[in-house]
């Protein structure tokens, strides 16, 4: 079944200024991305994929060209907009798991339901548990970050990027601090997610991992191949 | 610990955003007790003065309004009969009328003739005008008996009951009992003023051997009884009418109106203290700012994950500005109540120094609420900046943070040429550039430390110039004793007893008496108080030339001229119009003449004077060859040498029949003077190291966050051979770089800040300005602070810095 595309990017390119000079990173890259799908977006180090995945999360605004995402040109927001929007819209998930530390798990997932106000206060903690159940670690609910190993942080991260229920979650090197017996099982918990209906991208160089994805973008030299 | 506790109970109302603040706030104990340090101290500065302040000034008000203070105290040559009180009182301009009469007598005490201030009350059961509160015993002193003021109990070694021996100037020494006590808010205490103060009728002073009678009348006057010059017009007024009547009048007294001797000076002290106050605030606030930043840049990638998991930059800014929110809450929590504690001991400790009883002890409530809307809204304002730039910051520069920002490193290129100079060492050379990474907080960290350290060195530099001051008065003054004399002596036979005396060096004679500034056609009028001392103008008659004087003439020149008419007047009785050559009627006992203004003087410790030759002066008051006025100098002006020599003068002229006023020796006026702004001194020096104290902990934020930024950066020089000591060098220096830069700055402000607090407190006190003095000391001092604060503050974060191995540097995020 055809899905319809739930990111558009039309002739986008992306500059930096550096002090020796004006660099681009993309280079008029249109792509479309289906929905419940997952997609990985793959090159070598400095391709332009993390520039990419910035560009589809909202976090950079393309130089030229034009980002819909979910009916909605993100290129066109404000900062503020962006961010209200980019809360409910896409769970972001980071190599270094990025939990804030004095937080516990627990409260790390409810976090983003309280930044967007999503979800009746009441609510928010029993959508949190529900979470870390379905990524296999409620137990670990009380604890901060700091007390648990690198796969199950990321699974925390994972929760959290599914609180506000997006449509879309975006990961990058998710797997990338963890060993391959860790990175099975969280690639495992992608496409249950996106078996779920969730459009997953996951930024990876790690080859192994390819029979995951039913789509890979491969990227080099900010073109895509 | 709290984090852990906060982490375990079920917080349900409390937002789990607010709960990471706390946990933030609660993770680094010592840093945020020294940011609620930091403002607390400025907090509490403020509720102390602030709190002493509204107390003592409303205090003041009171006590002195409730002793019904006279608008005017119009002197008379003539004694004032009763009826003549009852028609003054039926004048349209007059509110309340009383006669009085006040004179200087003498007591003994200890071995010493000291001066007592007597007050003649018509009648002690109905007082209406210039009142006083009884205390204790009787309530109108009988025939030889007397009340006296509380506060010279202890001058006269006394208590109520006891008897004293007093002397007035016609009569023998009498002895006379302390019938009861009051309190009399407009007087200064005796200690301060070193005299008695007594109260008696009539009857009394005549048994005393006095002839005099009530020649002072005292108004209130019926309307606009808060403006000076109104109530002036309306004595001028009620003069004329009683020299139509055919009384002569002498002078009309009109001090500041409902205002204590002391008020302006609290004022001013009390301002100065404020305005330190506040200054302490800014800088514990820009200290909180610097440390906000430095947590800013410590959590800037919790930052960017926030806002990638939709937080906005509101609700970021939101979440610091919370922060601050409670350590400025702590602080105040803090501050305030120490605050109030000092305060009471301020207001207490001045009401005493004034003489003042407190009735009411409260402090307003304005108190309170500015300290709350300052300590919160300073530190507020001072951290906005870098509260929004950091929760403005973009999401992919949060994200890919690594450290310091390169953009900031553009500045250090100015310092490229510094490479040539191979003395200086890489070391050294790669830490002054690292100054000049971050210029903004750069220019933060100098301007809390350059503040810190001007205001520690004006502290200093002030007390030195007050010091340097007050030395002047020994070079101003080449005698050591002056001693005022009751009547007027053959100056020949006042000489004759002491130029024998071993140790007197020698005796200079002149006149010295009352006087007031009159205009044509005008009854003369002074700001004198009733006690006769504040407010007062004197006139000095004085051989020309003098050679136990040496004055600081500001302009024109010293008397020269034994016959004319001239004058030379000091900084406080100069008027703001008056110059050289301008013509001037001085009204002494009641006698107007004219003289021309040849000088203008600049004296240490003296009253408002004008200073004209003796020979002058005999045309128009005693007859020549007379004294009120000896000036005697000693062959040493030790004080220990001078003290039993005073008693031997005194003792010597007493013998002689000639009746000694009051003897002041050079010392004693020095130590007075001294005595009365030590405690300004003392808080300035204070506060000061309270600067000192803001300043250091500035620093060590500063150099904190720039080791912190830096962690990656030291990884690679780690992995690259720099060793730990090369490591602890390089921040060392960066400190101590800093540290240098913030002494010019210091000290260029300490200039500018000195000049300006000088020119203050030496109008205050002298009416003249402190000449600006460089205290070698308070350099030496700052000096050594900034270099051994700077050191120290370096020596945590390179410990950090070398406590993390290569690889952990390396990967520091």
């Amino acid at each position: 079944m055809q899905h319809k595309p739930v990111i558009e990017l039309i002739g986008v390119t992306k500059s930096f200024t550096l002090a020796s000079g004006t660099f681009q990173a993309l280079k008029q890259v249109s792509l479309s991305i289906p929905a419940s799908q997952l997609i990985a977006i793959t090159g070598k180090s400095g391709s332009g994929k993390s520039t990419l995945l910035n560009l589809i999360t909202g976090i950079d605004k393309p130089t030229t060209g034009s980002i819909t995402v979910n009916d909605v040109r993100i290129d066109k927001l404000s900062e503020s907009a962006l961010a209200s929007w980019r809360g409910r819209n896409i769970g972001v998930v980071f190599q270094f798991f990025q939990l804030l530390p004095t937080l516990t798990i627990l409260e790390n997932v409810m976090l983003p339901m309280e930044f967007c106000d999503r979800y009746p206060k009441a609510e928010r903690k029993n959508r949190a548990l529900q979470l870390l159940e379905q990524v296999d670690i409620r137990d670990q609910a009380n604890k901060f970050p700091a007390a648990l190993s690198g796969g199950q942080q990321q699974r925390a991260a994972i929760a959290r990027a599914l609180a506000n229920d997006p449509p879309i979650i975006v990961a990058d090197e998710p797997t990338g601090n963890l060993d391959s017996q860790t990175a099975s099982a969280i690639f495992q918990l992608f496409a249950k997610l996106a078996q779920a209906g969730k459009t997953v991208i996951v930024v990876t160089h790690e080859k192994e991992f390819s029979a995951w994805f039913k789509h890979t973008i491969a990227i080099s030299d900010g073109v895509i191949d | 610990m709290l984090s852990m506790s906060l982490c375990q109970q079920n917080l349900p109302l409390m937002k789990i955003s607010y709960l990471k603040v706390l946990r933030d706030l609660t993770s680094d104990y010592t840093k945020n007790s020294m940011l609620v340090l930091s403002i607390a101290i400025g907090v509490f500065g403020i509720g102390c003065i602030l709190g002493g302040y509204s107390v003592l000034s409303r205090e003041m008000t009171t006590n002195y309004t409730s002793t019904l203070p006279a608008s005017a105290t119009i002197e008379l040559d003539d004694s004032i009969p009763r009826s003549l009180v009852d028609r003054v009182k039926r004048l349209p301009v007059v509110k309340e009328a009383d006669r009085r009469a006040t004179l200087m007598a003498r007591m003994y005490v200890n071995g010493r003739w000291y001066p007592l201030l007597l007050f003649v009350i018509d009648r002690f059961d109905d007082l209406r005008i210039s009142t006083f509160h009884h205390l204790s015993g009787a309530t109108e002193p009988a025939l030889g008996t007397m009340l006296v003021e509380r506060t010279a109990l202890s001058m006269m070694e006394a208590k109520e009951g006891a008897t004293l021996t007093v002397k007035t100037q016609p009569g023998g020494p009498k002895s006379v009992r302390i019938a009861g006590t009051v309190h009399d808010p407009a007087l200064a205490p005796a200690w301060q003023e070193q005299a008695g103060y007594g109260y008696i009728t009539l009857e009394t002073l005549h048994w005393l051997g006095e002839t005099q009678s009530f020649d002072q009348l005292k108004i209130q006057v019926a309307s606009d009884g808060d403006s000076a010059p109104r109530i002036t017009e309306q004595a001028q007024t009620v003069s004329a009418w009683l020299a139509k009547q055919g009384y002569k009048v002498g002078e009309i007294q009109v001090p500041p109106p409902n205002r204590h001797p002391h008020q302006s000076q609290m004022s001013s002290i009390m301002t100065i203290f404020i305005v330190f106050s506040y200054l302490i605030l800014l800088l514990g606030s820009i200290l909180v700012a610097t440390s906000i930043a430095t947590l800013m840049v410590k959590q800037v990638r919790q930052i960017g994950v926030m806002k990638t998991i939709g937080a906005t930059s509101g609700q970021i800014a939101g979440l610091y500005l919370f922060m601050i929110l409670i350590l400025c809450t702590v602080a105040l929590v803090i501050g305030i109540p120490l605050s109030r504690m000092a305060a009471s001991v301020l207001y207490t400790r001045i009401a005493n120094l004034l003489n003042l009883e407190l009735t009411d002890t409260r402090i307003p409530a304005w108190v309170l609420l500015l300290q709350i809307a300052t300590g919160l809204l300073i530190p507020l304002l001072v951290t906005a900046f870098p509260v929004i730039r950091g929760s403005r910051l973009p999401i992919r520069k949060a994200l890919d943070n690594y450290g310091v920002s390169q953009s900031g490193q553009t500045g250090a290129s100015w310092l490229a040429p510094l490479s040539s100079i191979r003395f200086l060492g890489e070391t050294f050379l790669l830490s002054l550039r690292n100054v000049f990474r971050q210029r903004t907080r750069l220019a933060m960290t100098l301007g809390l430390l350059a503040a810190g350290g001007a205001m520690f060195m004006t502290a200093l530099n002030v007390s030195s110039a007050w010091d340097t001051n007050l030395r002047r008065i020994y070079t101003q003054r080449l005698y050591d004793l002056d001693i005022r004399l009751t009547n007027p002596t053959q100056a020949s036979e006042a000489i004759a007893q002491l130029t024998h005396l071993k140790g007197v060096r020698q005796i200079e004679v002149g006149y010295f008496a009352p006087a007031s500034m009159a205009r044509q056609g005008s009854f003369a009028v002074t700001h004198t108080y009733p006690d006769k001392g504040h407010g007062s103008f004197t006139i000095q008659a004085l051989p020309v030339p003098t050679r136990l004087l040496n004055p600081t003439i500001l302009e024109g020149q010293w008397l020269q001229n034994r016959t004319a008419n001239e004058v030379v007047l000091n900084q406080l009785a100069r008027k703001k119009e008056q110059k050289i050559g301008d013509s001037l009627i001085l009204s002494i006992a009641g006698k107007p003449t004219a003289w021309r203004i040849i000088g203008f003087t600049e004296d240490v410790g003296s009253p408002a004077t004008a200073y004209v030759s003796a020979e002058a002066f005999a045309k128009i008051s005693p007859p020549t060859g007379r004294t009120t006025m000896l000036r005697i100098a000693f062959t040493n002006r030790d004080r220990t040498y001078a003290k039993p020599k005073i008693n031997e003068i005194e003792n010597r002229l007493e013998q002689a029949g000639i009746a000694v006023r009051s003897s002041v020796p050079v010392w004693l006026l020095h130590n007075a003077i001294a005595a009365h702004m030590k405690i300004l001194v003392n808080s300035l020096l204070a506060m000061a190291i309270l600067m000192a104290l803001v300043g250091t902990l500035g620093l060590l934020s500063t150099m904190s966050m720039n080791v912190l930024e830096r962690t990656r950066e030291i990884g690679v020089m780690r992995a690259i051979g720099a060793t730990p000591t090369r490591i602890h060098k390089l921040i060392m220096w960066e400190g101590l770089a800093i540290g240098g830069l913030s002494l010019t700055l210091g000290f260029i402000f300490s200039l500018l800040l000195s000049t300006y607090l000088g020119r203050f407190i030496g109008q205050m006190a002298f009416r003249t300005p402190l000449s600006l003095t460089i205290s070698p000391l308070a350099f030496g001092i700052w000096v050594s602070i900034v270099g051994i604060g700077s050191y120290l503050a370096t020596v945590y974060p390179a410990r950090r810095a070398n406590r993390l191995t290569t690889r952990e540097a390396l990967a520091y995020e």
